[in-house]
């Protein structure tokens, strides 16, 4: 009893006061390691998210607000896209900037899904916001308030990303991972149609070099087939289900009906795809919300809710598709970016209508028909505006690229400004941005938009 | 034979009067305290000897001793022990101390009892008695207002077992996460609290502390106090001492303590009745043209409640008595208060102890059962505690420390999004409570008040799922959260006396809990069916070894200890949750989950090797001097980095001892410089990836994803540097004391996970960064004012104020954010900046013309509003304290807590959804015109509005309409709108007691039997912010800082009768 308090004394002198085991604060709870496909895994969950947005859907006004008006009437304010960096754009860099292994095959292959996958969101970003963080992001402790670029830079950035991939694929394809179970061919067309859509975002502010481009992409293999399409497949999994089924179904929210623009330009002529789009209402028409109504604001039963396709918990997400790059070629043809003029653009405006209806509907029953209806076929005279409608009908769900592509050309012309209220032109800046990155945020602010963060500046692709 | 004896020895003692030395005789006398009145039942014992005696209860008492000189030692609860030398007198009277005064022996960091006259830094003891006054059940709570400089913040669920926070000399942290170090008879507790800011409060750990077992409380504010806790002791320690038993003659105590008290929800926010539910005056109809009440809609915009015939809700539930019957559409003034019940806390407590010439013990049993003003929900704790102390040699001392603690509880929920407290933020005025009540139809359909709206075509509602809340009573009844924990915490230890002067202690220390944590969410509800459960075990060790050494020459005096400690922490968590729902209804189990469920578990293990050593030399009992060091190796810092050093230097000097100056009756100079540190969680030095969404396709496809946070291998323990001085003065024979004190403290490489752009790839980064000071002063005023014969008045008045500023952050930043909350887009923030107070509220404001500071009006005549970028200030409170009176009048005693705030302010987003939602009164009032505010403009109706046009800079005098002016403007931009002061002065305590003496209860077995009626929170007594909100409940969970209020829990007052019998 006696010589406790001088064992423990002894033992304290014994053990080596800092000399722990070397093993002791290694975390036994998260990996050291991972692999370069499940990192590119995780990016590509983050890619519904892209489309799957109320606020994309408003800005596009596929959609309008059945019950509390607020987000469709363009309220001020920043929008973030720190979870798109601290999100997939890190795993990517990750993957670019560390040793792999061909366990989960080429290493090359890898490395060149990572490079389309940074170059699609970094379109994506910039398409929104207008210069972002690129060079000095994703730099983690190296630079916390890493400068922005200028959009015409990024565009720079992401033709180069795409041509570099491009070039280094290799026979092989990857396994484990989502978008195309890991088929590089699938891979390499998908790269390059995002090539080919991103050369067409800049035909206002530099057509010699958007022909350039788009022609490259051409060249080098853009989609063939709906089975090329980029979509995301949701699961009928709680933890991998659609953004809407956890609103409308979970959530039980009727907040959403078709926007009255939508239903009255797709209605007359029988689009095939509304049926998907949308429900009838209680008297068994299709009618759409006027978007932006805020006052007497109607029973829900009365107007097109979502179609439940559209909501499903698998339901998939189009994020980049076969009828987009014919869209994009039709409207390529008409410009004399490409070879074959109106004959040629006609084959693919026809071509994307057929091939959209099939993607939405699962078959191309009723296009016939729809081809007939009046402003359908394909006229040289308004052909800009066919190839625009189609396009925006085409998107649906993807509000944010059919925003861009509203900037771009202007199609529909018939957007509503909700209660007076502008269409948003960008979005401003995260609001933490001010206290994380003031300078490089107030240099940004200032060289695009004389010094006002605000939803109207232009980007530097929108020109009038 | 032996009595014989004895009575031989007392007739010669008697007659041969105190010739002989050495022999046995008697002395007699009465032990009183410093007003001269006696002190009952003190043990009087002979030094060196086991003889030893009980006063009686007037103090009286009589032994005899033997031996020449002999000193008899005399001790009594709550009084410092004194030792008389017995010269040749056979009567002597003690006068014992209260405790609280300067000779008093205190016990300071790792249990080393000092004089208190020799401490160089500022401690403030609170006796067990003072914390039990009105049977709060929690420790931390108990502690509000008693201590300068020491602030408590209650969340509004603490009278179930809901979290009080503690903050000790201002914010010391970045983050806000400052809570000071528990420590229970030297054992380090864990305060850990497993709340988020919503659903349930489960509290601070702390409160496992039984209240009855404390015998008091010192707090070390702070490192001067603290350095000897080095890594652990930056932000203070909360010194918990427990009752033991008493050596002496051999004695049981028995004591019983009772009590038992109501709860009752108070506070309740005004709300309008004139206009029901709805988002319109208009009446909504159905096809026959019958009116409804709009059910989808959960705001009170809708017509005016006057009586019209209409369908409400459960009209168009067919199983409900009143299908498609119309009937009066009339406010329900009194639905929030309708659904609050009344609570009951009972509490009962045995207490045994005892003790003969070489052993104690203390056993103690506590049983306390709560059930809250909430509908079914409830609190049931145990605590058992046994200490015991033996003498196995006359060198040789073994004592152990045993407390058991368990827990279960159902308790309510906080914030607004889970439970019931958005009815005071989306409602309607119009809903009856009592109808609520039965919310199961008989064949299982739940009745809920917030549904979509019936068909155009029908007239008939068949989608019965709720659509934006639940009814109250399924949330508390369908959807319960079960907590339960049991927990042990205590040590064992031996001490031996090795030399005179000399001694040698080991003890090992242990804090082992498992808290279980379940939830549930049922079918038939807003949300999708879960359960989810969760296990979290903590096995905390600490070895520890101390040698003390005291000596003592002409004048110097030393007290010296060496000692070390091993930390050793594992933890362990392991949680489940259902997905996609669960396969059957009330069957709630983690494998009836539709989808694979979310499963997680956590190991963490951390170990800390100290080594301290301190000195404290004296010199003619008035100069002293103290040093002390430790040294401590944190494993959960970098491996070839973790060695750091803890330095603390303090003086006092007693200048009393040299002043001849009648009224002062102690005054001590004191002065002090230290050095504390506090580090981190293990596994944050490198890199790791986290876990991602695993895609369940065929082939399951794993996914790994880089942190949000990034890692430092280079972090280093945070520290602060304090420095403090002070003085202490006793006057008119401790008639009044004033503690005075002023303090720096600098906080330097804090630990912290700095908020980055996310553009680098991360949301955060775990950086050493910034310099936070808080300089303030502390003041404590004792006193008797009033003292006559059967009327006494002692109070207590505690004052702090403390100035905080943030020196720096990391390079390049000027920023830190604390925190945010977003609603409709809408996002305010407390953010920190360098060279400002800690906690500047951001927001929007209104925007206001610069010449004369009116609002400035849009061409709509509403107000404009400048971005979220506004700062408002601080949110910390500029003074807080507290009053303790205590008043006894002819024996009973009256005894009043109060405890304030000045200064500080907070965002209630409750006051803004209720202007928002057209609950609040303004909406409904009327305006100048003799018009209410909701009717049309064209009808003299319309909030009668002043500003400044910003177009023209004209003044404007207009009326606009109220709908767009509350709920688009006022209740969903503007923040500064709903910011209020935090100022308060609330009464905490109240207790009306009468102690009923032994001559008093005749026959009766007891010594004495004390009865009460004590009232916890009876009363706010001043706020600035308006009724409804209660800023000294701003706390909730998981929130350290408490700057906003969504959907607090209401008030809770309690009042109720304690029993105290002592055998």
């Amino acid at each position: 009893m006696k010589k406790i308090p001088i064992i423990i004394l002894a033992g304290f002198i014994a053990a080596g006061c800092n000399k722990f085991k070397s093993d002791i604060n290694t975390d036994p709870n998260r990996p050291s390691k991972a692999s370069g496909i499940q990192l590119i895994a995780n990016s590509e969950l983050s890619l519904p998210g892209l489309s799957s947005s109320p606020q994309g859907e408003y800005h596009a006004q596929y959609l309008a607000e059945t019950q509390y008006p607020g987000a469709s009437l363009y309220p001020d304010g920043g929008t973030s896209f720190y979870g798109i960096y601290q999100g997939p754009l890190i795993n990517l860099e990750k993957v670019l900037t560390t040793e792999l292994t061909p366990v989960e095959g080429p290493v090359a292959n890898q490395k060149a899904v990572a490079k389309i996958l940074k170059a699609y969101f970094f379109w994506h970003i910039t398409d929104r916001w207008g210069d972002v963080p690129y060079t000095e992001a994703l730099q983690g402790a190296n630079n916390f308030t890493p400068k922005y670029d200028k959009q015409e830079a990024i565009y720079d950035s992401i033709f180069k990303l795409l041509t570099e991939a491009n070039a280094m694929i290799i026979a092989g394809n990857i396994s484990n991972e989502i978008m195309y179970a890991g088929d590089i061919n699938k891979w390499k067309r998908f790269g390059n149609s995002v090539h080919l859509l991103a050369a067409l975002r800049l035909s206002e502010v530099n057509a010699p070099k958007a022909t350039i481009e788009f022609n490259k992409a051409l060249t080098d293999g853009v989609m063939t087939a709906n089975t090329d399409n980029f979509t995301y497949k949701h699961l009928a999994d709680a933890t991998n289900q659609s953004y809407w089924y956890g609103q409308v179904v979970n959530q039980n929210r009727e907040w959403w009906a078709l926007t009255e623009t939508l239903v009255d330009y797709m209605n007359p002529i029988n689009d095939p795809r509304l049926p998907i789009y949308g429900k009838k209402n209680n008297a068994n028409i299709y009618k759409g919300l006027p978007f932006g109504t805020t006052v007497g604001l109607p029973n829900t039963t009365g107007y097109s809710l979502m179609g439940t396709a559209i909501y499903a918990q698998n339901s998939p997400i189009y994020l980049v598709t076969y009828a987009q790059v014919l869209l994009a070629k039709a409207e390529a043809a008409k410009r004399g970016w490409i070879p074959g003029g109106d004959a040629e653009a006609k084959i693919n405006y026809d071509l994307a209508i057929d091939q959209s209806v099939r993607q939405w509907t699962g078959s191309n029953t009723g296009v016939a028909t729809y081809m007939t209806q009046t402003g359908i076929p394909y006229n040289a005279g308004t052909a800009m505006q066919q190839i625009g409608m189609q396009r925006w009908v085409h998107l649906f769900m993807h509000g944010y690229e059919a925003w861009a592509e509203w900037r771009r050309t202007g199609y529909p012309t018939n957007l509503v400004t909700p209660g007076g209220r502008a269409i948003p032109l960008r979005h401003a800046y995260p609001p933490n941005e001010v206290f994380n990155n003031g300078t490089n945020y107030q240099a940004a602010v200032q060289s695009q938009f004389g010094g006002t963060d605000g939803l109207y500046g232009k980007v530097w692709w929108d020109k009038p | 034979m032996k009595q014989k004896l004895l009575l031989a020895w007392m007739i010669f003692l008697i007659s041969v009067p105190l010739i002989v030395f050495g022999q046995t005789r008697e002395v007699s006398g009465v032990v009183k305290n410093s007003k001269g009145d006696p002190i009952p039942s003190a043990s009087v014992q002979q030094k060196g000897t086991t003889k030893g005696v009980i006063a009686d209860e007037n103090g009286r008492f009589t032994i005899s001793v033997t031996g020449d000189a002999p000193v008899l030692v005399i001790s009594s609860a709550e009084f410092s022990t004194i030792e008389i030398l017995v010269g040749t007198s056979s009567s002597y009277d003690a006068v014992l101390q209260e405790a609280g005064n300067m000779s008093e022996v205190l016990v300071t960091a790792l249990g080393i009892s000092r004089k208190e006259r020799s401490l160089g830094y500022s401690t403030q003891q609170i006796k067990g008695d003072q914390l039990t006054l009105t049977k709060e059940q929690n420790i931390i709570g108990s502690l509000s207002g008693k201590i300068s400089g020491v602030q408590v913040t209650g969340a509004s669920g603490a009278s179930m077992g809901g979290t009080q926070k503690i903050k000790i000399r201002g914010v010391n942290s970045l983050t806000g996460g400052d809570q000071p170090l528990i420590v229970v008879d030297g054992t380090p507790i864990s305060n850990a609290n497993y709340a988020g800011s919503d659903k349930a409060d489960f509290g601070n750990l702390a409160q496992d502390i039984n209240p009855e077992d404390i015998e008091s409380v010192n707090v070390l504010k702070g490192p001067t106090a603290s350095a000897l806790y080095g890594i652990r002791g930056q932000y203070g320690v909360i010194m918990i001492t427990t009752k033991k038993g008493k050596k002496g003659a051999k004695k049981i105590n028995v004591e019983l303590n009772s009590a038992f008290s109501i709860e009752i929800a108070g506070n309740f926010l005004p709300l309008q009745n004139l206009y029901g539910g709805g988002s319109s005056q208009v009446w909504r109809t159905l096809p026959n043209g019958e009116k409804y009440v709009d059910m989808s809609v959960d705001e009170s915009w809708g017509p005016r409640m006057d009586g019209t015939p209409v369908r409400h809700v459960f009209s168009f539930y067919p199983q409900d008595a009143e299908y498609k019957k119309l009937m009066p559409f009339v406010p329900q003034p009194t639905n929030i208060e309708d659904y609050y019940e009344t609570g009951s806390n009972i509490n009962n407590g045995i207490v045994v102890s005892g003790g003969n010439e070489n052993s104690t013990f203390r056993l103690s049993f506590n049983d306390t059962r709560i059930q809250g003003v909430e509908p079914n929900t409830w609190l049931k704790r145990n605590n058992l505690g046994l200490s015991a102390g033996l003498d196995l040699t006359k060198k040789l001392n073994a004592t152990v420390n045993f407390n058991y603690a368990t827990n279960s509880a159902q308790r309510p929920t906080q914030g607004s999004e889970y439970g019931a407290r958005y009815m005071v933020q989306w409602f309607q005025r119009n809903v009856d409570m009592k109808r609520m009540k039965n919310y199961k139809y008989a064949d299982g359909t739940f009745l809920s008040w917030n549904l979509n709206r019936p068909s155009a075509t029908t007239g008939e509602i068949t989608n019965f799922n709720p659509l934006y809340w639940n009814n109250p009573y399924f949330e508390v009844y369908e959807n319960p959260t079960n907590d339960t924990r049991d927990r042990f915490f205590g040590n064992v230890g031996v001490t031996y006396q090795l030399l005179t002067g000399l001694k040698l202690s080991g003890f090992i220390r242990s804090d082992l809990y498992t808290q279980s944590i379940e939830e549930k969410s049922a079918f038939g509800g807003r949300r999708i069916s879960s359960y989810a459960n969760g296990k979290y075990q903590n096995r905390e060790f600490n070895y520890e070894f101390l040698a003390q050494y005291d000596k003592n020459w002409k004048d110097l005096s030393l007290n010296a200890n060496v000692g070390g400690n091993l930390y050793k922490r594992n933890y362990t968590e392991v949680t489940g949750a259902t997905a996609g729902g669960l396969i059957s209804p009330n069957f709630y189990s983690l494998g009836a989950s539709v989808d694979r469920p979310i499963i997680s578990s956590y190991l963490l293990r951390k170990e800390v090797r100290s080594l301290y050593a301190m000195a404290s030399l004296g010199y003619k009992n008035t100069y002293f001097l103290d040093a002390s060091v430790r040294n401590d190796n944190s494993s959960a810092l970098p491996l070839d980095n973790n060695s750091y050093w803890y330095p603390s230097v303090s003086g006092s000097f007693v200048f009393s001892e040299l002043t001849k100056w009648k009224p002062l009756s102690f005054g001590k100079l004191r002065l002090s410089f230290a050095k504390a540190g506090s580090d981190l969680s293990p596994y944050q030095t490198s890199f790791v990836y986290s876990l991602g969404t695993v895609y369940t396709s065929t082939p399951t496809i794993p996914t790994l994803a880089v942190p949000d946070n990034l890692s430092n291998p280079t972090i280093q323990p945070a520290f602060a540097n304090s420095y403090e001085a002070g003085i202490d003065l006793q006057f008119f024979k401790n008639r009044l004391g004033i503690d005075f004190t002023y303090y720096v403290q600098k906080n330097k490489k804090q630990i912290l996970q700095l908020d980055v752009s996310g553009a680098s790839g991360y949301g955060s980064t775990t950086i050493n960064a910034g310099l936070i000071q808080n300089k303030g002063i502390e003041l404590t005023l004792t006193g008797t004012p009033l003292k006559c014969k059967n009327f006494e008045w002692d109070a207590t008045f505690n004052l702090a104020r403390n100035r905080n500023m943030v020196v720096e952050l990391a390079d390049g930043l000027n920023t830190y954010a604390y925190g945010s909350t977003t609603y409709s887009s809408v996002t305010s923030f407390l953010n920190s900046y360098v060279g400002k107070p800690y906690g500047s509220l951001i927001g929007k404001a209104y925007q206001r013309d610069s010449a004369t500071g009116g609002i400035l009006l849009g061409t709509n005549n509403m107000p404009l509003y400048t971005d979220a970028t506004y700062n408002f200030g601080s949110v910390l409170p500029d003074f807080t304290g507290g009053f303790q009176n205590s008043f006894n009048i002819f024996g009973f005693e009256l005894s009043a807590m109060i405890d304030y705030q000045f200064g500080g302010q907070f965002f209630s987003r409750t006051k803004m959804l209720l202007a928002k939602t057209g609950m609040a009164p303004e909406t409904a009032a009327t305006n100048d015109k003799g018009k209410n505010v909701r009717d049309a403009l064209v009808d003299g109706g319309g909030y009668h509005i002043f500003g400044i046009s910003a177009q023209t800079k004209q003044p404007v005098d207009a009326y606009v309409d109220a709908r767009t002016y509350y709920r688009t403007i006022l209740g969903t931009q503007v923040y500064e709108e709903w910011l209020y002061d935090a100022s308060y002065i609330k009464l905490r305590e109240i207790r009306l007691g009468y102690t009923f003496q032994k001559k008093m209860l005749g026959k009766l077995p007891f010594s004495s039997v004390t009865l009460a009626l004590i009232a916890r929170n009876p009363a706010m007594i001043w706020q600035k912010a308006p009724k409804g909100l209660d800023p000294s409940e701003l706390s909730t969970g998981s929130q350290s800082i408490g700057w906003y209020e969504s959907g607090q829990a209401n008030t809770v007052r309690s009042y109720g009768i304690n029993l105290n019998v002592k055998f």
